[in-house]
């Protein structure tokens, strides 16, 4: 067997056997699933190497070619796609499942299922050369998004956010399905490398079109806004791993991997595309940092900060140069690591816990040192702290924004990340440092399978900082050779210059900001952001948005869905009436008048069949 | 006359005869005569016509009119079934038992007269016979009902005779015999042809009134309400197709409606006919009673006969003659079904009645098969007929026709659902009895009747050739 099918074969078939042992058994599905997804990083280490041929096999009866291909980009994205996986297993290995089916332990079944079926569809998609596969690998991703909401609490609010989830990807995923079928319409084939030799243009409608289609899936699959709205409610309504796998880590992979795919490996893009990219890049990271500032719920604060971060992301994608490209692609990486990370460290805080609510933790660092360190290694990182990974990337992005000579965006992301520190200096100081409450005194440091993948994200956050050049080199650097970029430059190594010196400002800037939220919010970490929170104008703009007054989905929901239906309703009501009740009423009533006519008399039985015979007769006769 | 069938005609005579004389003390006796006769015949019948190798031939082989043979068939073949029910069915100290079974044999041996027949004449003595027959049997039920159907079905159909006897004088004066042949040959000579058509015009509205169509179908409900329910199932099924809507085909063929000559009767009788399945279904939505709400169903299908006789087209003549013969098995085992449900419920008021699938599975799948046919649900055999009427309505143009039958065809199954859900599904009411299923001796003629819808219909291809040889010759 071809070695690129491994990856996807063997989660999905684990997956499948998974299903079999009882839900009893304690260790059984949680050794397999590590198992499995340690078996397919192997696989994907073993791809990243050796580069195995494409596989193609003729499909539909020869009209499309599925095709596995394993370039560099490809390489790269499988072996981020199964580092998480493998961590996300092993840490859920003692996570205390909240949802309760037949059996002890059906949350840990159907988790670990979920995973590694999502585990195999995304290494399908980020594999998949032809455009028809990856769409089937991506709509496998949205059943599996759906069930793992969906089995990962037992409420109502869980199976509500599941939906929200499903109906959001599904509306993006088919513009994404009508994008594809345009493009290969357009291009004449369906195969992306194909496409690439000859790169479409946006000169005219339809291609404009296509390409529109195909970002709005990329970018609703990376949670940017406005699609991004059911990442904070799953935060709250389903489960910890589940965050850190999906939203954070493979969501984001995905996403900016077509992203990056369809604006520089398909279409060659203009500047008013470039504009629009850049816009909505920056337009995400300022909207959910500013929503993330003032959550006061450990996972929903995370959620908000990974639609803001993918905002990094679509900006350095969007600024079409190789250095901001470059920072998109290694920003994705990075942001997966330090969110999972982090959504890794809120995990064990909620099972040692038993809250994520930030008035209720502090001082957890004495008791939790090992966590606590994960988190302000992961913490520095997000808010762009040198050396760390974030900074590097960050700085990428910075420095391709500053090149299209858009010094807007430039400061628009530096605000993000002035927020993004103040938002996490506020959750740092609020869950591990400051006083200690009564009820935590007894809190105890997470199990060693929660701390180890926690250790080893944190420690690639260090590595990918100190040495940067090491996964620029090796990752981001061939990667852009694949989507068609030479000359780029260098890209790594450190530089104490004018934007190094810019983010030691932003970092004190965002200190003097914490000491000011502390003064004003009475010395309480968790309200150090309320001077903003209920500053003028923003107050009642919070407040809209605490009434989901920007949230697309349930703005649809609430005013367009309800009288769609009633229409559509109505609609149906008409036809019943046409094809149901009428014809019955119209047949009932000349029934009735007919039954009742047959009384039984004689008389007007014979006079009935004596008029009838001369009607006849008297027209018999005159028939000639 | 066709000679080679008499025997059809003087061996029920016979049996009629010799059931008199048979001792009082053993009235089993007369049972056993009258199915061992009818079975006889039947079983002739299949060695003449269901041979493998008159099979294989499209059934070029088969002697003489098919018509008739097939209609005899038919015949014995309902007459059997009631006879076999009525063996277990009838009271066993019935005082005319015998009497009963001899009226069955005399009028069994009048329809074979009225389908073998060549002349009119000899068709309107035969008729007489059956009438007299049918009056008695329906009296053969002494309660008032009983009695009140006999005199309506007397009373309301005793015009028919003057009509066609008045016919009958016309056409001898016009055209000096009263042979079918005389009439076919005056009918394609070209000749003006007036006086004839006004009196086969009279004799046709005999046939009308005698079949039961709308507006002169007043007697049947009653009639058929009032009588024993075998002796339903034999007027229904078979008796008032025979002496009414047979003599109306056959005559319909005789002139030739197809060629146009007799343009205004053609049209007037398909207008009874469309007018019969409107006012017969409709007014079957509404029944209360399963054997009145039978009685009103066979109204409606004979008008689908009728109209599809008054077309006269050769593929109008296949389905009339097919839905005759349909007629006569979905009709048959629904009267039979409503009178296991009298036997074993003690009532055949649907408002009274409910649930019965579960005591009465067989009884409530036959009527299944048996009203699924009638509406015309494919594979049935019922579909098969009425899909052949009403392509040929549409064929020749009469496309408001073909749209309207379909439609009916759907009132159709809705009564019939009603009735099966009043019946045997939905809720047993509380004072409701237990309704046991009914003996094996009354569901085997049901059962045989349902397995030949069920074959009938998947075996279309064999009886389409059948009816189609049978229809050629009596067109041609």
């Amino acid at each position: 067997m071809n070695l690129i099918l491994i990856p996807i074969i063997l989660p999905l078939a684990s997956a499948l056997v998974l299903l079999i042992p009882a839900g009893r058994t304690r260790y059984l599905k949680e050794t397999l699933a590590v198992l499995a997804a340690g078996v397919s990083m192997l696989a994907a280490a073993s791809i990243f190497v050796t580069r195995p041929e494409p596989l193609s096999l003729a499909w539909l009866n020869d009209a499309i070619t599925f095709t596995l291909r394993a370039d560099s980009l490809s390489a790269f994205l499988l072996l981020a796609v199964s580092l998480f996986s493998l961590a996300i297993s092993l840490y859920s290995f003692s996570y205390p499942w909240s949802f309760k089916g037949k059996g002890e332990n059906c949350g840990a079944k159907w988790f670990y299922f979920n995973l590694l079926m999502t585990q195999a569809f995304a290494a399908g998609a980020v594999m998949a050369d032809n455009m028809v596969a990856m769409l089937f690998f991506w709509e496998g991703l949205l059943v599996f998004l759906y069930t793992f909401i969906a089995l990962s609490q037992n409420s109502h609010a869980a199976r509500r956010t599941a939906m929200k989830a499903f109906l959001i990807n599904a509306v993006t995923d088919l513009c994404l399905l009508a994008g594809v079928c345009i493009t290969g319409y357009i291009a004449g084939t369906m195969s992306m490398s194909e496409i690439s030799a000859n790169k479409l243009t946006l000169d005219y409608g339809w291609s404009l079109f296509a390409y529109l289609l195909l970002l709005v899936g990329a970018v609703s699959k990376a949670g940017a806004f406005p699609f991004h709205t059911w990442i904070p409610d799953a935060a709250t309504d389903s489960s910890a791993p589940f965050m850190a796998y999906v939203p954070a880590a493979i969501d984001k992979l995905l996403g900016i991997y077509f992203l990056a795919r369809a604006s520089i490996f398909l279409f060659t893009l203009n500047g008013s595309m470039q504009l629009l990219l850049m816009t909505l890049g920056a337009v995400t990271i300022l909207v959910a940092v500013m929503m993330a500032l003032v959550q006061s719920d450990y996972k929903r604060l995370l959620s908000y900060h990974a639609v803001s971060q993918t905002g990094y992301m679509i900006l350095g994608i969007g600024t079409l140069n190789p250095i901001g490209i470059a920072g998109g692609l290694f920003h994705m990486i990075n942001h997966a690591t330090y969110k999972s990370c982090l959504f890794m460290t809120a995990g064990s805080v909620e099972r040692q816990t038993g809250t994520s609510d930030l008035s209720k933790l502090g001082g957890l660092f004495s008791v939790m040192p090992v966590t606590g360190l994960c988190f302000i290694i992961a913490a520095a990182a997000i808010s762009g702290i040198a050396p760390l990974n974030g900074f590097f990337s960050k700085e990428l992005v910075y420095k391709g924004t500053l090149e299209t000579g858009y010094t807007v965006f430039f400061f628009a992301a530096e605000l993000g990340s002035f927020l993004t520190l103040a938002s996490f200096l506020k959750l740092g100081h609020s869950v591990f440092f400051g006083k200690r409450p009564e009820a935590l005194s007894e809190t105890r440091e997470a199990p060693i399978s929660m701390l180890l993948p926690m250790l080893g994200l944190a420690a690639v956050c260090l590595a990918f900082g100190f040495g940067a050049q090491l996964p620029i080199e090796k990752f981001i650097a061939p990667a852009l050779t694949t989507l068609g970029l030479q000359n780029f430059g260098e890209l790594s190594g450190f530089h104490p210059d004018k934007l190094y010196f810019l983010s030691v400002i932003v970092i004190l800037a965002a200190v003097i900001n914490h000491m000011l939220g502390l003064a004003a919010g009475g010395g309480k970490a968790n309200k150090a952001s309320d001077h903003i929170h209920y500053a003028p104008v923003l107050k009642e703009t919070y407040a809209l948005a605490e009434n989901r007054a920007f949230d697309l989905y349930e703005q649809v929901m609430d005013r367009v869905v309800p009288p769609f239906s009633n229409l559509l309703s109505r609609i149906d009501r008409g036809f019943d009436w046409l094809i149901d009740a009428m014809p019955s009423a119209v047949a009932g009533g000349s029934g009735r008048a007919i039954s009742r006519f047959h009384t039984g008399s004689y008389p007007l039985y014979m006079a009935l069949t004596i008029i009838g015979a001369v009607v006849y007769i008297l027209l018999a006769g005159g028939l000639k | 006359m066709d000679k080679g069938l008499l025997a059809y005609l003087y061996i029920p005579l016979f049996t009629a005869v010799v059931i008199p004389f048979l001792p009082k003390s053993k009235p089993k006796l007369a049972d056993l005569f009258a199915n061992a006769t009818l079975l006889a015949g039947l079983a002739n019948l299949a060695w003449l016509c269901l041979r493998p190798s008159v099979i294989a031939s499209g059934f070029i082989s088969v002697p003489g009119n098919g018509l008739s043979l097939l209609l005899v068939g038919l015949i014995y073949l309902v007459a059997l079934c009631v006879t076999f029910f009525s063996a277990n069915y009838l009271p066993e100290a019935m005082p005319n038992r015998g009497a009963y079974y001899s009226l069955l044999m005399v009028s069994v041996a009048a329809m074979c007269g009225i389908v073998t027949t060549s002349d009119f004449f000899t068709l309107y003595v035969f008729i007489e016979v059956l009438a007299v027959t049918s009056f008695a049997l329906i009296t053969v039920d002494e309660t008032l009902g009983g009695v009140e159907g006999a005199l309506k079905y007397f009373l309301l159909t005793f015009p028919a005779s003057a009509l066609i006897m008045a016919g009958i004088s016309i056409l001898l004066l016009t055209l000096g015999s009263l042979s079918y042949e005389s009439l076919r040959t005056a009918m394609s000579s070209g000749l003006p042809a007036g006086p004839v058509t006004f009196g086969v015009a009279l004799m046709m509205l005999g046939f009308l009134i005698k079949s039961g169509v709308a507006p002169f179908h007043t007697w049947t409900p009653d009639a058929y309400q009032g009588a024993y329910a075998p002796v339903s199932a034999h007027l229904g099924g078979i008796v008032t197709k025979i002496s009414g809507v047979y003599a109306v085909l056959k005559t319909a063929t005789l002139m030739n409606f197809f060629d146009g000559r007799a343009q205004g009767l053609s049209s007037g009788i398909m207008f009874l006919g469309m007018l019969s399945i409107a006012v017969g279904a409709l007014a079957a939505l509404r029944q209360k009673d399963f054997k009145r709400m039978l009685a009103f169903s066979s109204i409606s299908q004979v008008g689908y006969i009728v109209l599809a006789a008054g077309l006269g087209t050769p593929l109008a003549v296949i389905g009339a003659i097919f839905h005759l013969f349909n007629h006569a098995t979905f009709k048959t085992v629904l009267f039979l079904n409503s009178a296991s449900v009298e036997r074993s419920a003690g009532t055949t008021d649907m408002t009274k009645l409910g649930g019965l699938e579960h005591s009465m599975p067989w009884t409530s799948w036959t009527s299944v098969i048996a009203l699924l046919s009638t509406a015309g649900v494919p594979p049935l055999s019922g579909f098969w007929s009425k899909l052949l009427i009403i392509l040929a309505l549409w064929e020749s143009g009469f496309k408001t026709y073909a749209v309207l039958a379909l439609l009916f065809s759907i009132v159709t199954l809705a009564y019939f659902m009603m009735m099966q859900k009043k019946v045997f599904f939905g809720k047993k009411p509380a004072e409701a009895g237990a309704a046991p299923e009914v003996s094996p001796q009354l569901l085997a003629p049901a059962v045989l009747m349902s397995a030949i819808i069920v074959a009938a219909g998947l075996l279309f291809p064999y009886f389409y050739s059948y009816v189609r040889m049978a229809a050629e010759r009596i067109i041609l």
